[in-house]
């Protein structure tokens, strides 16, 4: 691989951050600080109807009775609400103007994952007008989808041209309500995608942010809705392996995912935003409310979720299953090193009869990392011969860090079956050995036992992604064992 | 004494065996053997009376009484034995437990006295030399951490106490060493009689070779795709399966 | 919440002669833990660890501390030393050790001289109000205090029975183990009464010293129990915890063992049956704070009726604890469709050359093993008892086959026999 022997990836993205991304000159930017007036100066900026002002103003209403949770095991100096901006308008960002101008370093480390030229122009921040190409690839794919009367577009827009569906269905899985960080998404969030696949379409090919037209800048809070109709299907990717910057430290995303009758939605994240630096300072507080409701007979969730980056990982994609027959899955790869925290896991609420759901969950901690599961099975009186099946496992690698499990089971239906495992374990030293006596490296053989550990989440990803995946862990625990 | 006609039966909707006819008659032995999920142990359970098998036609009468309406405990009351391919392990029942508490009900059926604990267990140290079994698993949990050899014979051993009249073995013979087969076909042998009836599901002609068939067939997609005399065995194992069009209809070979 | 003034005078009234005795240092202690409790007053279901369990009821209970009674001995306990507790008072005694082994505790530290008095307290701290309420309000007490390499063959039976309506009985036992001792100590609690009982235990395990401990619940039906066990082990010491909540309306079990020395090991094994309305809730952490420590943890619940069984259960590697091993099983069977079970079994590793895992399950008994049986002849309900009983006998795996164990487990049959009985009624 590689022959940088210790520079890890903290370290190139530090360079990235010395290299270029200077802040904009000529931002529109609202004063620092959360109001009423803010959210109303929001919607206003963004046309929004009275509606949605007013279940901003109400969320807003409701933060402000809540205090940030503190129950995870993350831990992080207190964040000043009050000094955050919550409003910037698009601008196009000073950049690099070509990626021969970008750090060689950072193009290695994209070479290193395989990132197509293409969409290295797009996260190396080169401007948008010199990467032509995709955006015309994307308009085509968007012709595709709409004659299938599939609406994939910004969420903004969304609530301009199909104002019925985004007030059907908005906050109908994650209420205004729900959380801390939810309520205080739903008050100012910036933007965000919006899906729906109508009755009975099988969606042809995998939907993923990157070809959506303005998909930068949605911001800090980001707000994403997916409604698959009667018998749909959909597989949407989020998120891109390559390391990704922000100025905004802190980010509070909302996902709702709504699955009707016989409807199938596949959600694959990979995560790999700043982790800050070798202190841990300046990463990504990344603190997500992700939720699927099968609301329908038959339906089916699956969340897939690769995360490597953020100082601070707080996430727990769930699934309600209310329907009848509806199965709800959750596979997760979590990479903690150097300073990182993560606490993620899942929810699985099973009140439908004959519900079925999967937990499958890989952490792995080298140096200082923290990794945390942190999961509910809850199976409702109602939901007669509900199925659950939880693994668990960590992976320690260094004797400064953690791994934590925290399974709560709550069964009051005699009928069903619950079942959670859990294990934690070093990579033995003579399964190294052992590759290394068949001419592997130190480094390839723990890549090898790694990607053993993970093939079963990583075999849920869509193939490509996969690939992805599997390069970036390499990339991620490049020099974690010494 | 068991007569099985055009048996259909489906797992989760899915069918799995598609017109099964057999009949075994008191004193003889049949073999079936087939390819790997042809259905052999799916009908082995269906005899047995395990839940989760639809019968979606046929029928299944075993001492001239319809069997498909009767619990499993009744069944294995009547006689009928099954020797499990996977022995479930069940931690803390000992072995001896179940082996008393399920003699006793046995003899209470064939309306037999019961056994006190004296008779039982030199009863039981009979049976344990017939199928060369350490005594010591006799108080240990239920299959709980046995090797797959011991697994096998505590299941010869659970036939040998309870003397079915219809014993079918299912791959007991898989996963043994020489002197564990040759113990477990010596308690075959042992308690081959002409009022009991024996069907032996196997891969192999090996076991073939010490216990002797009167009847060989092969099961194959669900269906009795061939029968034949003992010799049958031995050209299955010469030729394996490809030579049968497992497809086609019962009886029909290939040249 | 804090105890309200008017709420206050009961407790003060019950402390009121034990708090004036014993050596100054314990009245400070017993007056500065009644403040704290009164303060803070009973944890509240906001309290992650109060998550499952309410007290509410307790809260609301016109409670007094009850005259001495009688105490009651089960049929066929088998031969031991045996003290006899009635409402908190020591009854009875027959052993042939001597009283400064084993005897009261409240006289063991009016002697200050005796080394074990300095340990008092140590491991039961002050973060729990129930505790600290015990701290203030416990009477006459129990000490076992065995001397280096002494060993106790026979088991010692503490018998501890109430019997008196809104009786609150706060027992306090202290058992250290020098080097190489060895013993047993089954605690079993039995009454009649919607009484509150609220014992504290500490036990300290010496280097290379044995301890068996455990404790029989069979609190009568309107019995509130919530017991506290905080146990440490010294380098190379064998402790084995076996807990049995066989009885009770609301039985709460906080058991905390410290594996602090080298090459320590421990086994907690529980079992809990949950039938009718009782709620049964085992809070359990294990603490591997020394190098090459190992633990293995074996809980087995049963919910009944509309009984309701929790199980929480934390195992802490701390860093430096390096060649820990840890295993934690925590199975539980639901046998009627209002039973509930909450089961919380979590790891919190901060080394990373351990051993450790857990599983945990909530369901019916499995089907192919009830096939098994039946194949063989088994009823369907007979499969299904033999069943239950060999789950729930897991537990009892900690005692070494023998009279004791015999006994603990026609006890636990028999407790199941009723509970199987009522689910089907
Ligand atoms: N409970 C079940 N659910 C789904 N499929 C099943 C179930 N039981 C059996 N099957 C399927 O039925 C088919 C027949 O299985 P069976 O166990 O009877 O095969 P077999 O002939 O005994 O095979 P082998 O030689 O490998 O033991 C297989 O395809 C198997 O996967
Ligand atoms: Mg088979």
């Amino acid at each position: 691989m590689g022959k940088s022997e210790n520079v890890g990836i903290g370290e190139l993205m530090q360079e990235e951050y010395r290299w270029g991304f200077v802040t904009d000159i000529e931002q529109e930017r609202v004063p620092k600080g959360l109001s009423e007036d803010v959210v109303r100066l929001i919607s206003a900026k963004k046309g929004e109807p009275e509606w949605l002002l007013e279940w901003r103003l109400a969320a807003y209403r409701h933060w402000r009775t809540l205090s940030e949770p503190h129950w995870a095991k993350v831990h992080h100096p207190p964040i000043d609400y009050q000094d955050i901006h919550y409003y910037a308008a698009p601008k196009k960002k000073a950049g690099p103007s070509k990626l021969a101008d970008v750090d060689p370093e950072i193009l290695a480390t994209y070479e290193k994952l395989g990132i197509p030229l293409k969409e290295q122009e797009m996260l190396a921040g080169v401007a948008v007008d010199a990467v032509f190409d995709s955006v015309s690839v994307a308009t085509t794919y968007k012709e595709k989808l709409a004659s299938l009367g599939i609406i994939f577009c910004a969420f903004s827009e969304a609530v301009r041209e199909h104002p019925e569906l985004v007030r059907q269905y908005l906050g109908s899985v994650v209420p205004h309500t729900d959380n801390f960080f939810a309520s205080l998404n739903a008050a100012v969030f910036s933007d965000g995608t919006f899906v729906y696949v109508p009755k009975g379409v099988r969606c042809p090919m995998e939907l993923s942010t990157y070809f959506r037209i303005n998909a930068n800048d949605t911001g800090q809070f980001e707000r994403t809705l997916i409604i698959a109709d009667e018998g749909s299907r959909v597989s949407y990717l989020e998120g891109c392996s390559a390391p990704r910057r922000d100025e905004n430290q802190l980010h509070a995303a909302v996902v709702e995912l709504v699955a009707l009758q016989d409807a199938v939605i596949k959600y694959s994240t990979v995560q790999n935003w700043y982790p800050g630096d070798k202190e841990g300072r300046g990463g990504i507080y990344n603190f997500v409310t992700k939720r699927g409701d099968c609301r329908g007979a038959r339906s089916r969730i699956s969340w897939t979720q690769v995360e490597t980056g953020s100082a601070i990982t707080w996430k727990y994609p769930s699934c309600i299953l209310r329907g009848d027959d509806a199965v709800g899955e959750f596979y997760s790869v979590a990479v903690t090193r150097g300073r990182q925290q993560a606490d993620t896991g899942t929810k699985m609420i099973h009140i439908g009869k004959n519900t079925r759901s999967t937990v499958v969950s890989k952490g792995i901690s080298a140096g200082e990392g923290s990794n945390a599961y942190r999961g509910l099975v809850k199976v409702l009186a109602g939901a007669d011969n509900a199925r659950n099946y939880t693994q668990c496992d960590s992976l320690l690698m260094g004797s400064r860090c953690a791994a934590h499990t925290f399974p709560y089971l709550e069964v009051k239906n005699d009928s069903a079956q619950v079942e959670h495992e859990a294990t934690t374990s070093k990579i033995g030293d003579d399964q190294l050995f052992y590759l290394q006596s068949r001419g592997l490296s130190a480094e390839d053989a723990v890549n090898m036992i790694v990607n053993g550990f993970c093939k079963e989440v990583f075999k849920e990803l869509p193939m490509e992604f996969a690939v992805e995946a599997q390069k970036l862990l390499a990339v991620s625990l490049e020099g974690a064992v010494g | 004494m068991l007569e099985i006609s055009n048996l259909h039966v489906a797992v989760n909707g899915t069918p799995i065996l598609k017109g099964i006819d057999l009949t075994v008659r008191a004193g003889e032995v049949h073999a079936v053997m087939g390819p790997n999920g042809s259905g052999k142990s799916t009908l082995a359970h269906v005899i047995a009376g395990r839940e989760g098998y639809e019968v979606t036609a046929g029928e299944i009468r075993y001492l001239d009484r319809n069997l498909l309406e009767l619990a499993p405990e009744e069944r294995a009351r009547a006689g009928i034995f099954l020797a499990f391919q996977y022995p479930v392990e069940i931690p803390g029942v000992a072995n001896i437990q179940l082996l008393k508490s399920a003699l006793n009900q046995v003899r209470r059926a064939r309306g037999e006295a019961e056994l006190d604990a004296m008779d039982f267990l030199d009863y039981v140290q009979t049976r344990l030399a017939l199928v060369g079994m350490k005594e010591e698993l006799l108080y240990r949990s239920i299959n709980e951490g046995f090797s797959g050899g011991e697994k096998k014979r505590n299941e010869i051993l659970q036939m040998a106490v309870l003397e079915p009249r219809l014993a079918i073995l299912d791959e007991t013979d898989s996963g043994l060493d020489i002197d564990a087969l040759k113990a477990v076909a010596d308690g075959v042998n042992a308690l081959r009689s002409h009022e009991r009836a024996m069907v032996l599901v196997t891969h192999y002609q090996r076991l073939l070779n010490y216990i002797r068939p009167d009847r060989v067939h092969v099961l194959a997609a669900g269906r009795m795709v061939k029968s034949g005399g003992p010799e049958l065995a031995s050209e299955l194992e010469e030729r394996g399966y490809g030579w049968l069009d497992t497809t086609a209809e019962v009886g029909e070979a290939r040249a | 919440m804090r105890i309200a003034q008017e709420d206050r005078a009961a407790y003060v009234a019950a402390g009121r002669s034990a708090m004036e005795a014993g050596p100054s240092w314990l009245k400070l202690d017993r007056h500065e833990a009644l403040e704290n409790f009164f303060r803070a007053g009973f944890p509240a279901r906001e309290a992650e660890a109060w998550k499952y369990t309410s007290l509410a009821a307790l809260e609301r209970q016109q409670l007094h501390s009850p005259a001495p009674g009688v105490e009651f001995l089960p049929d066929g306990l088998p031969a031991g030393h045996l003290l006899g507790y009635g409402n908190g008072y020591a009854l009875s005694r027959s052993s042939a050790l001597p009283e400064s082994m084993l005897g009261r505790l409240d006289a063991a530290l009016a002697r200050t001289t005796l080394p074990a008095a300095a340990r008092f307290g140590t491991l039961a701290g002050r973060e729990s109000m129930l505790v600290a309420l015990n701290t203030a309000l416990w009477r006459e007490g129990l000490v076992l205090h065995l001397p280096a390499q002494w060993r106790v063959d026979e088991p010692i039976f503490v018998v501890r029975t109430i019997d008196e309506d809104g009786a609150m009985v706060h027992e306090r036992s202290l058992i250290v183990l020098e080097p190489g001792a060895e013993a047993t100590v089954v605690e079993l609690c039995n009454g009649r009464g919607d009484y509150w009982r609220n014992p504290v235990t500490e036990i300290f395990v010496g280097a290379q010293a044995r301890l068996l401990y455990v404790r029989l619940v069979e609190d009568g039906v309107a019995a509130t129990h919530t017991g506290a066990l905080f146990a440490r082990q010294a380098q190379d010491s064998r402790l084995d915890v076996l807990s049995l909540a066989l009885g009770g309306q609301l039985t709460r079990q906080d058991i905390a063992l410290d594996l602090a020395g080298a090459g320590a090991s421990a086994t907690l094994h529980g079992c809990f049956l949950a039938g009718g309305r009782a709620h049964v809730d085992h809070h359990t952490r294990i603490e591997h704070t020394a190098a090459h420590t190992q633990s293995r943890e074996i809980f087995r619940g049963i919910a009944a009726g509309r009984g309701c069984g929790v199980f929480d259960g934390l195992i802490v590697v701390r860093p430096g604890a390096q060649k820990a091993d840890a295993q934690q099983s925590s199975r539980n069977l639901l046998l009627s469709p209002h039973a509930e079970i909450d089961a919380k079994p979590q790891l919190e590793i901060y080394a990373d050359d351990v051993k450790c895992g857990h599983g945990a399950t909530v369901g019916r008994l499995d089907e192919s093993q009830v096939f098994y049986l039946r194949s063989r002849g088994i009823g369907d309900a007979q499969a299904r008892a033999l069943l239950t009983h060999a789950f729930a006998l897991e537990a009892c795996a900690a005692v070494a086959p023998g009279t004791l164990r015999d006994w603990l487990t026609q006890r636990l049959d028999g407790a199941l026999d009723r509970l199987v009985e009522g689910g089907r009624k």
